[in-house]
């Protein structure tokens, strides 16, 4: 495992932007949600378009891929290029290494989101979308086998065996469900604001016993966008550059979801190892706590694997933390925990929006949720089998 | 033994995976209700889903051996929705999914269904068996509860 950690402080954040993330769009095209977040990017940062020489534009479905974000918004002279897989730390990770590298001086990068047909009825309406539906599948002439162990059911069977294990009812889970829901209510982005209470939360539709649909993220329509560049150039653009301290993916061999070996050993341990060896603070010194929450299992996970708690007690540690005013986990009474209300709440966004979060509360942008003086955010992104990730962003 | 199917015909016969030439062995495999799991015969560890080479030892002399198929439940859910599959009826009732660790492979597990128990029953640490039913035509590995 590298120790080492060149790039310590020495890439920036100095742009975003974000479109509204809603149910239902109605009428506006994956690419043009991402041009919107990305041209609010642009402008955010206060730089010319000629200036960006790197884009990297995640493999969404139905989302531009990097060259075609290049065309839409007229970009010449891009001397790096990439469609990385969700989530959002490996687009983070290849544009902070393309910059340090030499490859490129500016990064845009975004992700934009649009419901599937096979995640919302809505969207299976909508005959603009139905080309996605062929890319369900891989183009097998039949669906895959209802028994099939794929990466969204495993999390699903992988909570009925931290059930199992640590004999923990579904309020844990809950809790979870809870924390991102309260926190939406006060982010204007966010597409699901309706409060939630515990019995709304047990009564909910189950979809794949353990977990009900509370358990997992909200398809949206939407995207993310984010300006990267040194430093040095940074310091120049703004008074206040958000750098990232570390940042890292997490992976262990036996990662097929059915023959993780257990619970006590996946990507998360990895990525906790790897940033706590490259990083200088750690979760004592942070300021507000950025869990993924694809499912709310993964946020029980980080919480855990974190060292927040043992393992099985996350549920009685966020009731530990829990501000009952707020109706949400306030670390120690003072640190949140997904204030934009996560993928759960605010929508699936493959870990953008607590990217985007990180950076509005340390630059002091987050409006009624801001953490008082934020200087250092930890997010630990993606789940337990191929995309777990990590990083920590501090105020310079 | 049923005859041998082409490469062609053991495609067209699983529309709803797809079969490399790694797994290719364990897919003709259920044709003949057997279930077959990679094992070195090298180093003698077990692996699934197949693989091209052994993940400890690199060997790519893999046997696909036939297990017995007894083994315990290690995870369990309950599907309310899920892909449409020939005899499932979501309305009916959820549909489990259990994986399950084999006994006699060092930990492999193999997932599907629990056939003929009630729900409440499924639970983790079960006992199973292997048994066989049809799906789409070919025969499909399921489990059962496992008496004694």
């Amino acid at each position: 495992m590298a120790r080492r950690n060149p790039m310590r402080d020495e890439i920036a954040i100095v742009g975003v932007g974000s479109t509204e993330f809603s149910r239902d769009a109605g009428g506006v095209s994956p690419a043009k949600l991402g041009a919107q977040a990305c041209i609010a990017a642009i402008q955010d940062a206060g730089i010319d378009k000629s200036e960006i020489d790197g884009v990297v534009g995640a493999l969404e479905p139905g989302a531009p891929r990097a060259n075609q974000m290049s065309a839409i918004l007229g970009l010449n002279d891009i001397t790096h290029h990439s469609s990385p897989m969700p989530v959002a730390v490996f687009a983070l990770v290849d544009a902070m290494t393309a910059i340090f590298s030499g490859q490129c001086d500016t990064v845009l990068l975004y992700y934009a989101f649009t419901r599937a047909p096979w995640n919302s009825r809505s969207a299976a309406q909508d005959p603009f979308r139905s080309y996605l539906g062929g890319m369900m599948g891989g183009g097998l002439k039949a669906p895959p086998m209802p028994e099939s162990i794929d990466p969204s059911a495993a999390y699903t069977a992988w909570a009925a065996r931290y059930i199992h294990d640590y004999d923990v009812p579904r309020e844990t889970f809950g809790r979870v469900a809870l924390n991102m829901r309260a926190n939406a209510a006060r982010n204007p982005k966010a597409a699901m604001k309706t409060p939630l209470t515990m019995e709304a939360y047990l009564e909910a539709r189950m979809i794949r016993d353990p977990l009900c649909m509370l358990d997992m993220d909200i398809p949206v329509d939407g995207a993310d966008a984010f300006i990267l560049t040194t430093t040095e150039k940074a310091k120049k653009l703004t008074k206040n550059p958000v750098v990232v301290h570390a940042a890292t993916a997490g992976m262990v061999g036996m990662n097929d979801e059915d023959q993780l070996p257990s619970l006590a050993r996946h990507g998360q341990h990895v990525v906790v190892e790897a940033l706590k060896e490259r990083s200088d603070v750690w979760i004592d010194d942070i300021d507000v706590f950025f869990p993924y929450d694809g499912f709310s299992i993964i946020t029980l996970g980080w919480i855990e694997n974190m060292g927040f708690a043992k393992p099985g007690q996350a549920g009685q540690w966020m009731i530990d933390n829990w501000d009952d005013e707020l109706g949400c986990v306030m670390i120690d009474g003072r640190v949140p925990m997904n204030p934009h209300g996560g993928s759960l709440s605010e929508g699936a966004s493959r870990g953008t929006g607590h990217l985007r979060e990180a950076v509005t509360q340390l630059r002091g942008d987050a409006g009624e949720r801001q953490v008082h003086d934020a200087k250092t955010a930890l997010i630990g992104c993606g789940g337990f089998f191929f995309n777990s990730q990590g990083a920590i962003l501090k105020r310079l | 033994m049923s005859e041998p199917v082409s490469d062609a015909e053991l495609v067209e016969r699983f529309p709803w995976v797809q079969i490399s030439h790694d797994s290719k062995h364990h897919f003709r495999g259920w044709l003949d209700e057997k279930l077959l799991i990679n094992r070195c015969a090298d180093c003698g560890n077990w692996h699934h889903p197949p693989k091209p080479v052994c993940p400890i030892c690199w060997s790519e002399n893999l046997v696909p051996t036939e297990v017995e198929g007894t083994g315990t439940v290690h995870l369990a859910m309950f599907l309310r929705q899920g892909a449409p599959a020939p005899g499932i009826d979501y309305a009916k009732g959820p549909h489990p999914v259990v994986a399950v660790d084999l006994d006699g492979t060092d930990g492999v597990r193999f997932s599907s269904t629990v056939i003929d128990l009630p729900i409440s029953e499924v639970v983790i640490g079960l006992p199973v068996e292997l048994d066989w039913v049809e799906r789409y035509g070919h025969p499909f590995p399921v489990f059962r509860k496992r008496e004694g």
